[in-house]
């Protein structure tokens, strides 16, 4: 029977084009609405999840990477003598402006690393070398903040806080989640390159377990040693810096938004024209009852159709997403298309397709088999 | 015992439309019997209640009063789902205007009426070319009913309603939509399918031309059997 049923709806060519535009919409809009905030919130967490760092230290209720408080540097001992610390270093990220050759000014966030241990600096260059930080006032800039920074590259000088500053290598795809142009540099540099930065201050201690160290005993011990910082995983660290973007903004609101209308827009369509196709096969249906097609058969029916519609639109679906998605997806807006995006995305479609088929199965239900003769 | 029953028996059967004033009664203390292998049919004015009467004996309505058996079964006593059971193993139905799915072949609406009693695709496909064969339509099987005649469309209902070996088959007004060619060809053809299953016909008709494939023609007027050529006069007085 199934196979009937979807012989019969891919013989309704018409209808079934309208209803893949529709299921297949939806899917594209739920995955590059899904992509997109992937996408922003690997932003949110992304100096935390490329740090070589397990565990990161900072300031009460730290949450969001970008936006640290201040922290007494020489705290940093205390938990270099904790058990089980491998390394501890300061880490500094803060903003500035950025003073360009025409005059205009750019915010900028300068991240300040241990020249030793490289700690929380770049991971990934399009030009030069992440090591290029320690040559006398050399920063790192991002590919895509060259155009905001005034088209510098390589061995050009910015002026950041009123200090010198030469470009000494250029990283790819770097971008913070409110896009202002990370800049890398020591953590001794960055203190100048940063106003109101008070002496002896730092935003973060990075700890690096020693090989095989118990990760929450460590935190544990650590929480004991500086009671007045907070001690988080840096899987946990990163979790709080994207729930910050999700819920203190309006970009979870935003993005749940436009999926569900694109979810809805599918359920209409889709409902529509399923409706539509069994309006116009009453008296079919009608006779089937009439041979004795019980409410179940129906059911098989209409469900195999729908499902149908669902298979077909999430591969047409899926496919336009990758394809638009790449074309679209960029550092400062990522659209990251994820497997499980992805199968949420053909999860909810195939809700919505089986939602679809309730209203055509009520109506069939209501069908009196004895109607054919009479009409 | 059910075996020896006849295919169809309805006694003082009377069936109303509508409710209160707009109340209007279609049959009126109907009594007819068919015997298993006999074609009948129902003839008589618009409205004399030849549809209805046939809903009732095809299980498909309730009649307001009296009895019906179907093949021994008084079927007011099945519950809707019995029925509905009853109707797919034992019944079948051709319809005036054919009522074949149109996105379907003739050989996949004919398989859609197997798979209603969940027999596999595969099953099904050699016994719908052999009914199609049958049928005259062998060779057209993988076209649609837009590709078809309105003859060979009812052809297809015809292989459509024998293909689950029904015992009883119910045809409304099956040449209604035929010129008077394809009229008689079709019916030619049922009546021998159906003899050739011994299985019983009833069929509504306004067609005189293909009166002569009758075994009996029972004529009912308004909601009364005006003449049933079974009955006595006497019978039908009272």
């Amino acid at each position: 029977m199934w196979l009937l049923a979807i012989k019969s709806m891919l013989a309704d060519r018409g209808k079934l084009l309208t209803s893949l535009l529709g299921v297949s919409f939806a899917v594209v809009l739920v995955n590059l609405q899904g992509g997109l905030l992937v996408g922003l919130l690997k932003k949110a967490s992304l100096l935390i999840d490329h740090s070589q760092a397990d565990i990161w230290v900072g300031h009460r209720h730290m949450s969001n990477v970008d936006m640290g408080d201040f922290i007494p540097e020489r705290w940093v001992d205390r938990i270099r003598s904790v058990d089980g610390v491998e390394r501890a270093d300061s880490y500094l990220i803060a903003g500035s402006m950025a003073a360009m050759r025409d005059g205009r000014s750019e915010l900028v966030v300068v991240i300040g690393c241990d020249p030793a241990s490289l700690l929380g600096n770049a991971w990934v260059m399009e030009e030069g070398d992440p090591e290029a930080i320690r040559h006398p006032d050399g920063v790192l800039v991002d590919v895509h903040a060259v155009e905001t920074l005034g088209g510098c590259k390589v061995g050009d000088t910015l002026e950041l806080n009123g200090h010198r500053a030469v470009v000494v290598g250029l990283t790819r795809g770097i971008v913070g989640f409110t896009n202002n142009p990370y800049i890398f540099t020591t953590l001794e540099r960055s203190r100048r390159y940063v106003q109101g930065v008070p002496p002896g201050h730092c935003s973060y201690f990075l700890v690096k377990a020693q090989p095989n160290a118990n990760i929450p005993e460590l935190c544990t011990r650590l929480r004991d040693r500086v009671t007045e910082l907070d001690v988080h995983e840096k899987a946990t660290y990163s979790w709080i810096c994207k729930h910050f973007w999700l819920t203190r903004t309006g970009v979870g609101m935003s993005f749940g938004l436009a999926t569900f209308l694109g979810l809805l827009v599918g359920l209409a369509v889709t409902a529509e024209t399923l409706y539509a196709s069994v309006s116009e096969r009453i008296k079919e249906f009608a006779t089937l009852k009439a041979m004795g097609a019980d409410d179940g058969y129906v059911a098989r029916f209409l469900v195999t159709q729908a499902l149908g519609t669902a298979f077909l639109g999430s591969i047409f679906g899926l496919a336009g997403a990758i394809v638009f998605g790449q074309s679209i997806s960029n550092p400062a807006a990522p659209v990251m298309l994820t497997w499980w995006v992805g199968g949420i995305s053909v999860i909810l479609i195939v809700i919505v397709c089986l939602i679809a088929a309730w209203l055509p199965y009520q109506r069939i239900r209501r069908i009196d088999p004895a109607g054919v003769l009479r009409s | 015992m059910t075996n020896l029953a006849p295919a169809v028996a309805a006694w003082d059967v009377t069936k109303s439309f509508g409710t209160g004033a707009s109340r209007t009664p279609i049959l009126r203390g109907v009594g007819l019997t068919v015997a298993r292998g006999e074609t009948v049919f129902l003839v008589g004015p618009s409205g004399s209640g030849k549809s209805t009467l046939l809903s009732i004996l095809g299980c498909l309505l309730s009649p307001d009063s009296g009895t019906v058996q179907v093949l021994g079964h008084d079927v007011s006593k099945f519950s809707p789902e019995s029925l509905t059971n009853f109707r797919r193993e034992r019944l079948g139905f051709i319809f005036q205007s054919f009522n074949l799915f149109p996105t379907l072949s003739a050989l996949d609406n004919v398989r859609l009426a197997m798979t209603l009693r969940g027999i596999g695709l595969r099953t099904a496909r050699a016994r719908a070319i052999e009914l199609l064969d049958q049928v005259g339509l062998g060779r057209r099987a993988r076209l649609r009913p837009a590709q078809l005649s309105t003859g060979e469309c009812q052809r297809v209902a015809i292989a459509r309603a024998l293909v689950n070996d029904p015992t009883v088959i119910f045809a409304d007004e099956p040449t209604a939509s035929l010129d008077a060619e394809n009229g008689q060809i079709v019916l030619g053809l049922l009546t021998t399918l159906v003899q050739l299953r011994n299985a019983a016909l009833i069929v509504v008709t306004h067609d005189h031309r293909i009166f002569p494939y009758a075994d009996r023609i029972v004529q009912l007027t308004d909601g009364r059997i005006a003449h049933d050529p079974s009955q006595s006069a006497f019978e039908l007085s009272i």
